[in-house]
């Protein structure tokens, strides 16, 4: 048996220990985890959290394609617990999720999970039960290829953030739902009132408070949850995890974001980032000078720091209300400076996703329901138009005439068609230059063949803010029947938001195919953010047998019911079925 | 290794700036043309009015020479290397010649990707990334192919007209998938140097390697 025990600190490639034994032509390796009760260090803070093998975050497991795994989970808690392996592809039996996969694991008990590793890239694993994740039980996992990767570098480190609380994720569910702007610091007071009165005259300043209130959210709703401090592999800002080079070497960064609540905007002031690989599967390389991680996904990128100095690693919450910092540097203990935060922003009436009277969207003759992409190419993905003029249904049950979407003027070079026009959370690079969008994402060889989707699925993302009720097509995970799916069918899903929030839904067991325009080229993910007054297509080969968990990742949402189970029906009989 | 590099950069870097600004007007080599001049016919080509791709490295109007070497005679070839290109990386991954040598580079794509080969500096080669990022964004170059068409289009803009961009440079070539062409190059004087690809993020992601000229 052996025991992997592996740092979070990157080694270089030849470095590397494979702690696997050969049985016959398969690569087989054994490796325990044990789940404890752990104390989180937060430098602002410490609390009682859960961890893996002693530690928060737990180790990086280290698997190679092709290998047969077999993982024994050990749960030193008082309470039952599971782990879910996040983006790998196996039998759903394994999946760890409790009440899906299986009944998860009982205090004292050991689990052992069994399954090929059919896959290579940056992943993680987490507890699916409860809290816990939030509470600090997550890791990481790297798996490396069996063939050439189509990128060299000479070292590596994996960057895990997340958003460590001083609260228990129990105690901060219970606020929340007993008043749902418990942690929104950033609320206006009557004073933004005031000066929005004076730059936009008292009765657009009313009108928009009122549909404000009407929509029982407010523009400062980017981060439900906040007085978190930002961790990166653990370490606050000021504890600053350091990852070393030297000049000239190229290392490649793998970023997950294992935060419950928070997306991070991500840059190393000094370096352009090439990103190489998103959510595991890599994409054409894509040079950029940021990027915004959604909750649970992973970006891989190489810089190549040439001068022998410090780079600092920042990474700014999508709401501006902390950040995360890093430092890559020739040599321990040398710092770069730590740039400030940019002002929070506001979201807009584009983010309700409805046109306000008074303002002017600028409409220009488009085609009917197309959105030109700045390359040229035509955008089906981003339709927003129906026969009969969209209508969203508010949070509150009332009903409201949207916008006409297909008459936007709005589309520029800096436009991200996955944000709604005009939308006060599109992102732009800190430093100029350019900022990844999902349009930028081509996948660098498509896992399945293109083709025509057999069946499209429309998943309204739903909420009542002021309840603090998060739901699929106004139904919460506990009243809602399973989705079925039919075993090779190939499933078009339509996402639209209807809520004020960025919700990243996660599929288990089945890759989501992003459609961003690209045809056959269309990034191949696990995690897919739906921007707030957006119609996001995505598309999924249903190629796995069982029973599977599709939810929103923002840990407080999938508890309160953005939630549901998808059986997928017929095709070879599932293991353990 | 880098101060000399940079050194050498900084002088380099100034004419590119001149040149590449005034005139992005390149000789053409599309290497699906079994390492001929297939385009060469099209314009005028070699002359250092016509403004190379890196231009700037010329020496006193002497159209073909670089800081590192010119364009090699057939009959002067005294070795032969063979280059694959492959998603996103070189075969060999490092290359070491002589001062003074001629040497063939016979290079195939075996990718599915458009790539580069291209012999230069470092400051060269991220210069050259600025004019391929530009290719890109016209459509002159699409991730898997070569847009012939585009190429010939004139992309001068405001006052530049009659701007044309193309990818032709006797020390680079550009192939499709399963293209393959050739390189001739005389080495001239001992220094480091890079091949590389520069189609946009293949540099960065590592497609290039060190070049030692001995």
């Amino acid at each position: 048996m052996l025991k992997r025990n592996s740092t979070r600190f990157g080694r270089t490639l030849a470095g590397i220990v494979l702690s696997t034994v050969l049985i016959g032509a398969v690569e087989a390796g054994e490796y325990n985890i044990s789940v404890d009760p752990v104390e989180i260090d937060a430098g602002t803070f410490t609390r009682a959290g859960i961890g893996y093998n002693g530690a928060s975050p737990g180790p990086v497991l280290r698997f190679k394609e092709g290998e047969d795994v077999t993982i024994n989970v050990t749960n030193n808690l008082a309470e039952s617990t599971s782990i879910h392996w996040h983006g790998l592809i196996l039998p759903f039996r394994q999946d760890g999720v409790p009440g899906i996969s299986y009944d998860g694991i009982g205090p004292g008990e050991t689990f052992t999970y069994r399954f090929p590793i059919v896959q290579s890239g940056t992943y993680w694993f987490h507890s699916h039960t409860g809290f816990q994740e939030p509470d600090g039980a997550y890791g990481a996992i790297v798996i490396e290829p069996k063939g050439r990767e189509p990128y060299r570098y000479n070292r590596e480190y994996v960057v895990q953030l997340t958003d460590a609380h001083p609260h228990s994720g129990h105690r901060i569910m219970r606020n929340l739902k007993m008043k749902a702007d418990y942690y929104n610091r950033k609320q206006r007071t009557v004073f933004d009132f005031l000066h929005d009165s004076e730059k936009m005259g008292f009765d657009a300043a009313m009108a928009d408070r009122k549909a404000w209130g009407d929509m029982r959210m407010t523009p400062t709703d980017i981060e439900d949850l906040q007085g978190f401090t930002p961790l990166i592999n653990g370490k606050s800002a000021g504890q600053n995890w350091t990852g070393l080079f030297k000049p000239g070497e190229r290392i490649r960064l793998r970023f997950i974001n294992s935060s419950a609540m928070s997306y991070f905007d991500i840059r190393i002031p000094g370096l352009k980032m090439t990103v190489v690989q998103a959510d595991g599967n890599d994409v054409r390389p894509v040079p950029v000078d940021e990027f915004r991680i959604a909750v649970a996904e992973t970006y891989d990128v190489i810089v190549r720091p040439m001068e022998d100095k410090a780079y600092t690693v920042f990474a700014e919450s999508m709401g501006r209300t902390a950040f995360g910092r890093g430092t890559l540097a020739p040599r321990e203990g040398m710092t770069a400076a730590v740039p400030e935060m940019r002002e929070p922003p506001l979201l807009t009436m584009a983010d309700m996703g409805m046109a306000h009277e008074g303002m002017d969207h600028g409409a220009v003759a488009m085609p009917e329901g197309s959105h030109k992409m700045p390359d040229g190419s035509t955008m089906k993905g981003m339709e927003h138009s129906s026969k009969d003029g969209m209508t969203h249904k508010m949070p509150n049950g009332s009903t409201m005439k949207g916008m006409d979407h297909a008459a936007h003027g709005s589309m520029t070079k800096q436009a991200d068609p996955f944000y709604a026009a005009g939308s006060g959370l599109l992102p732009s690079a800190a430093d100029g230059g350019k900022f990844l969008s999902y349009a930028d994402l081509k996948a660098q060889k498509p896992l399945y063949k293109h083709r025509a989707a057999t069946r499209e699925i429309e998943l309204r993302l739903t909420g009542n803010m002021e309840r603090y009720i998060w739901s699929i097509n106004g139904v919460k995970y506990a009243d809602a029947e399973p989705l079925r799916l039919r075993y090779g069918e190939r499933v078009r899903f339509k996402f639209v938001n209807e809520t004020m929030m960025t919700h990243p839904m996660h599929l288990h067991g089945m890759w989501s195919i992003v459609d961003n325009g690209s045809g056959k080229w269309n990034p191949v993910k696990h995690v897919v953010s739906v921007a707030p007054g957006t119609t996001l297509y995505m598309e999924t080969e249903v190629d796995a047998p069982g029973q599977w968990a599709f939810h929103c990742h923002l840990s407080y949402h999938a508890d309160s019911g953005m939630f549901r189970k998808v059986v997928v029906e017929g095709g070879p009989k599932a293991e353990g079925s | 290794m880098y101060t000399t590099t940079h050194k050498f950069a900084g002088v380099a870097l100034a004419a590119i700036v001149a040149v590449a600004s005034i005139n992005l007007q390149h000789a053409m080599a599309a290497g699906q043309h079994g390492g001929g001049h297939g385009h060469a016919n099209d314009k005028p080509q070699g002359h250092s009015s016509d403004g190379h791709m890196m231009g700037g490295m010329m020496k006193g109007g002497h159209g073909h020479a670089f800081e590192f070497g010119e364009a090699g005679q057939a009959a002067d070839v005294t070795r032969e290397i063979e280059i694959t290109m492959r998603d996103n990386l070189f075969d060999p991954e490092s290359i070491s010649v002589k001062a003074g040598e001629t040497v063939r580079f016979k290079i195939t794509n075996k990718g599915e990707f458009l790539h580069e080969f291209g012999l230069g500096t470092a400051a060269m080669h991220a210069e050259h990334q600025k004019q391929m990022a530009t290719m890109m964004e016209h459509g002159m170059i699409e991730p898997d192919r070569i847009n012939h068409k585009m190429m010939k289009m004139d992309h001068g803009a405001g006052g530049m007209k009659g701007m044309m961009m193309s990818h032709d440079d006797p020390n680079s070539i550009l192939l499709e998938p399963g293209k393959s062409g050739e390189i001739i190059w005389k080495f001239t004087k001992p220094m480091d140097l890079e091949f590389a690809c520069n189609v946009p993020g293949h540099y960065e992601s590592g497609m290039m390697g060190p070049l030692k000229v001995k």
